[in-house]
């Protein structure tokens, strides 16, 4: 899976592998990308390094396989290369930070490369200790925001300092009571000790009623023995999982239920990263715009916006109200053909609640009326605040209950208007997708496919020699904002991250420019108070320093996401970002499809191997959205 | 063997992405999502005649007035488009002839084989009462326009096969025709070239490129 050479001669010819792909002019950058492919390679499991032992979880995690991811990373090198060869005005090369920081004196790079190239990964790549700090680098920048609470985590286990430093910068970014310092620094484990602390407790004082955290078990004090390290390692990782869910969970708890208005650019950030179960439906309809950030007026404004809704419900079903056939006919027919195979849409109740959230949607936005796909974008909405319903126990099953059997037919009506008028605020950001001729559609498909020849020529060029059009498989991509590709819960995942997405304009605050993030990782200069997540910045600058995490696939992906974000609410809106999610979907594949011809490009295409997909993959495809868009932000610029 | 790319056109829930399915894979979901902008399938069949090979590319389109304008995108450079109406819903019809009017208005190539296809057979089998286009009316629509014609179930199964096979059989008359009138043309060519002539696929077609 070496680069793939420019031109699709040259790849045919080469298939003895990645050798003979690359040339002197390979990047510092396409060199660390490489390195954290082979970090990620299953192979490098083996190893008895435990530092190669935290990745085990990245790769065995992630269902698709390593491959698979590596076409982006591919891509990104390649496109860094070029940009760092060709331009200097070019700058905000988020990830070429660590590369510039390493002293490149005492580089081994060659042998690193070299290695790759004979993809002899497991004899000798863990020997090199450059390469150490190369996972190590790129484990920081994959790394969780919301890393381990170290008291619980690791308080007897001995861990290097940047273990706690990046423990510590987190902890700190989630604990809003505190005051931010961009600086971090490396004695820090104490502070972190008692940040950890702090947090847990915080948690447990202010979600008294959510009691069912887990207890934390106890890890036993240092043990030399590899196995137990391992052993611990992996209670270690499962800790941590368990404990940043709960500071998630706390953290939402503080944002939604303490404050007179919740900080919506907080909510936001956080937010992006995914919300959890429990403050989903509440979080989605704050995040929307349809409930008010000012906490005192979301009673009374709900319960004015549901008897709105049942009162337009109630007139369409009046005589004066003369029925738009042809429209209530299509919505009939396409119920029973919406999410066939999940139980809860077979349910009468849930279809005919359907069909009059989607009808009187259509009724009162003539412009476009219904389109089919609609009722594809109004599930996981209504599926989710049915969760509001159900006890906390019981959140999976509601793909499998009848509401009926769990709500009165008032709160049936209430997740009703609910998810009508959020399907409304969500629509009216993409009305041009489905007003005649479906510009908004074709716009964004176009956006695609410059954006494709951009970051992936040889993809975009290989496309055009088989004559595939992107609009023969974008299409639904985006009139269906790729809801068709994955299952519901990936999907739901990914709405977390879109909702934050969605309104540019209320976000306001910070004047911190994407540039100016960009040269935080050199400069780290300006730290915006207002970002939680600027501490992470420090981790690109420091890649010699002798740490590692034990990231899991999900910190993987969440790090990419949370640095900079800030600066991408006031930039993008969900249009333009949805159309980086569709590039990374797309070059994701990039390598197979490749290898395809035109009927087996367009058959894989309309039927990815997403089947298997969870939250994990679903982070890792928007992180790398993100790192698209924050390196193509200027082809975004005449995207209006 | 031969290559052609057929398009389906319809009024949405028809039953065209089920025709395909029973066609191309044997099977049928009593509930398939809708098909939102166009899928892509292919299947041979072998005809009897010299039994050549038949390879359909497929295009399903979606039948919803709003996706209207994605059509000529897809039956363009078509060499067949499979019609299709609901025999239990008489407007599905009146929608299938003003796809055939669109056809012979857009597309330029007049050897383009068009079939008209009522579907959902079986329900009129259970019941007859749920019949709102007489089949006669239907065939005598067909016949004026020069259609071939079917009514069909993708349900059962029943006379799908057929369709292909008949669309298959009149392509490659044409193709044959074609390929004759041109050796004659030329006055050079064997009927044996001919034969090996038809062995590669229509150049002006670029997904039939085998390289
Ligand atoms: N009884 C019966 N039902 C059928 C038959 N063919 C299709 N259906 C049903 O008709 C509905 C629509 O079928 P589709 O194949 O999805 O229709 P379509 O024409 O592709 O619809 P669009 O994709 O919206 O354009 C489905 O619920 C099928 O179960 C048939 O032969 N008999
Ligand atoms: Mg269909």
């Amino acid at each position: 899976m070496g680069l793939r050479t420019t031109s699709k001669e040259m790849d045919q010819k080469s298939q003895a592998g990645p050798s003979g792909s690359n040339k002197s002019s390979v990047s510092l950058v396409s060199s660390l990308m490489r390195s954290w492919k082979i970090t990620s390679n299953p192979s490098s499991q083996k190893s008895s390094n435990s530092n190669s032992n935290s990745y085990s979880n990245l790769s065995g995690n992630s269902s698709g396989d390593n491959r698979l991811n590596s076409g982006n990373f591919d891509a990104m090198s390649k496109q860094q290369t070029a940009a760092i060869k060709s331009s200097s005005s070019y700058s905000p090369l988020r990830y070429s930070t660590p590369v510039s920081g390493i002293s490149v004196g005492e580089s081994p790079r060659p042998l690193l490369y070299s290695n790759h190239r004979n993809g002899d990964h497991e004899s000798s790549i863990k020997k090199d200790a450059y390469f150490k700090d190369l996972d190590e680098d790129w484990s920081a920048v994959i790394d969780d925001y919301n890393m381990p609470i170290p008291t619980i985590a690791n308080g007897g286990i001995s861990r290097s300092n940047s273990d706690n430093l990046t423990s510590t910068s987190l902890s700190k970014a989630y604990d809003p009571s505190l005051p931010l310092s961009r600086k971090v620094t490396n004695n820090s484990m104490k502070s972190s000790s008692s940040l950890g602390t702090n947090i847990t407790q915080q948690g447990t004082a202010q979600s008294s009623h959510n009691l069912s955290y887990p207890q934390l078990p106890q890890l036993q004090k240092s043990v030399t023995s590899e196995l137990k390290l391992q052993l611990e390692m992996e209670n270690e990782r499962e800790l941590q999982k368990i404990n940043s869910i709960m500071q998630r969970i706390t953290k939402f708890d503080c944002i939604v239920s303490d404050k007179k208005i919740i900080n919506q650019q907080e909510l936001r950030q956080i937010s992006w990263n995914g919300i959890p179960s429990i403050h989903r439906p509440k979080v989605w309809k704050l995040l929307i715009g349809y409930l008010p950030a000012n906490t005192k007026r979301q009673e009374s404004l709900a319960r004015r916006k549901r008897q709105e809704y049942k009162d337009g419900i109630k007139h369409i079903f009046t005589e004066e109200h003369a029925r738009d056939v042809p429209t209530w006919h299509q919505i009939e027919i396409d119920i029973p053909r919406t999410n066939p195979h999940i139980p809860l849409y077979q349910f009468k109740s849930v279809q005919n609640s359907l069909q009059r959230i989607l009808y009187l949607w259509a009724i009162r936005h003539p412009a476009s009326g219904y389109v089919q796909g609609i009722n594809d974008i109004v599930t996981p909405f209504f599926q989710t605040f049915l969760t509001e319903y159900l006890p906390h126990s019981q959140i999976e099953d509601v793909e499998k209950l009848d509401p009926e059997s769990y709500m009165t037919e008032e709160q049936i009506g209430d997740v009703e208007a609910d998810t009508f008028w959020c399907l409304t605020k969500l629509l009216e950001q993409i009305t041009d997708n489905y007003i005649h001729g479906q510009p908004g559609i074709l716009k964004q498909v176009k956006n695609l496919s410059q954006l494709v020849k951009r970051i992936d020529v040889d993809l975009y060029n290989h496309f055009e020699a088989e004559h595939v059009e992107f609009i023969q498989f974008a299409f639904r991509w985006m009139n269906c904002l790729l809801l068709r590709e994955f299952n519901m819960s990936a999907v739901i995942r990914m709405w977390d991250t879109y909702l934050a997405e969605t309104s540019v304009e209320t976000s306001s605050g910070s004047s911190t420019t994407f540039q100016s993030t960009g040269a935080a990782g050199t400069g780290s200069g300006e730290s915006n108070p207002h970002t939680p997540l600027q501490p992470t910045n420090p981790t690109f600058q420091t890649p010699g320093s002798d740490y590692h995490s034990p990231s899991s696939h999900t910190n993987a992906s969440s790090k990419n996401i949370s640095s900079g974000e800030n600066n991408r609410l006031r930039y993008s809106s969900l249009n333009e970002f949805h159309v980086f999610v569709c590039a990374a979907f797309l070059i994701k594949w990039s390598d197979k499809l490749m290898d395809m011809d035109f009927q087996e490009i367009i058959t894989f295409l309309q039927n990815p191997p997403t089947a298997e997909w969870n939250e994990n993959d679903i982070e890792m495809l928007l992180s790398e959205a993100y790192i698209w868009q924050s390196l193509y932000k200027d082809a975004t610029s005449h995207w209006q | 063997m031969l290559q052609f790319k057929l398009v389906l056109l319809g009024d949405s829930s028809v039953g065209k992405s089920s025709i395909v399915h029973r066609f191309v894979k044997d099977s049928f979901d009593e509930f398939r999502e809708s098909t939102i902008g166009a899928a892509f399938l292919s299947q041979s069949i072998k005809l009897d005649e010299d039994d050549t090979v038949i390879k359909f590319e497929i295009w399903d389109t979606a039948g919803q007035e709003r996706y209207k304008s994605l059509a000529p995108m897809y039956y363009r450079n078509a060499n067949a488009a499979l019609v299709v109406y609901d025999i239990t819903a008489s407007d599905s019809l009146s929608k299938a002839q003003s796809w055939v009017e669109e056809l012979k208005n857009k597309v330029a190539d007049d050897k383009l084989v068009i079939c008209l296809v009522g579907n959902k057979l079986d329900l009129c089998q259970e019941d007859s009462g749920k019949r709102s286009v007489e089949i006669s009316d239907a065939k005598q629509y067909a016949d004026e326009q020069g259609l071939l014609f079917f009514e069909v179930s993708a349900k059962t199964g029943e006379k799908v096969n057929d369709v292909f096979k008949s669309i298959g059989e009149s392509l490659y008359s044409y193709k044959k025709e074609e390929l004759l009138s041109k050796s004659e043309q030329n006055g050079t060519n064997t009927h044996g070239q001919v034969d090996l002539q038809l062995q590669k696929p229509a150049t002006s077609d670029p997904t039939s490129c085998c390289t």
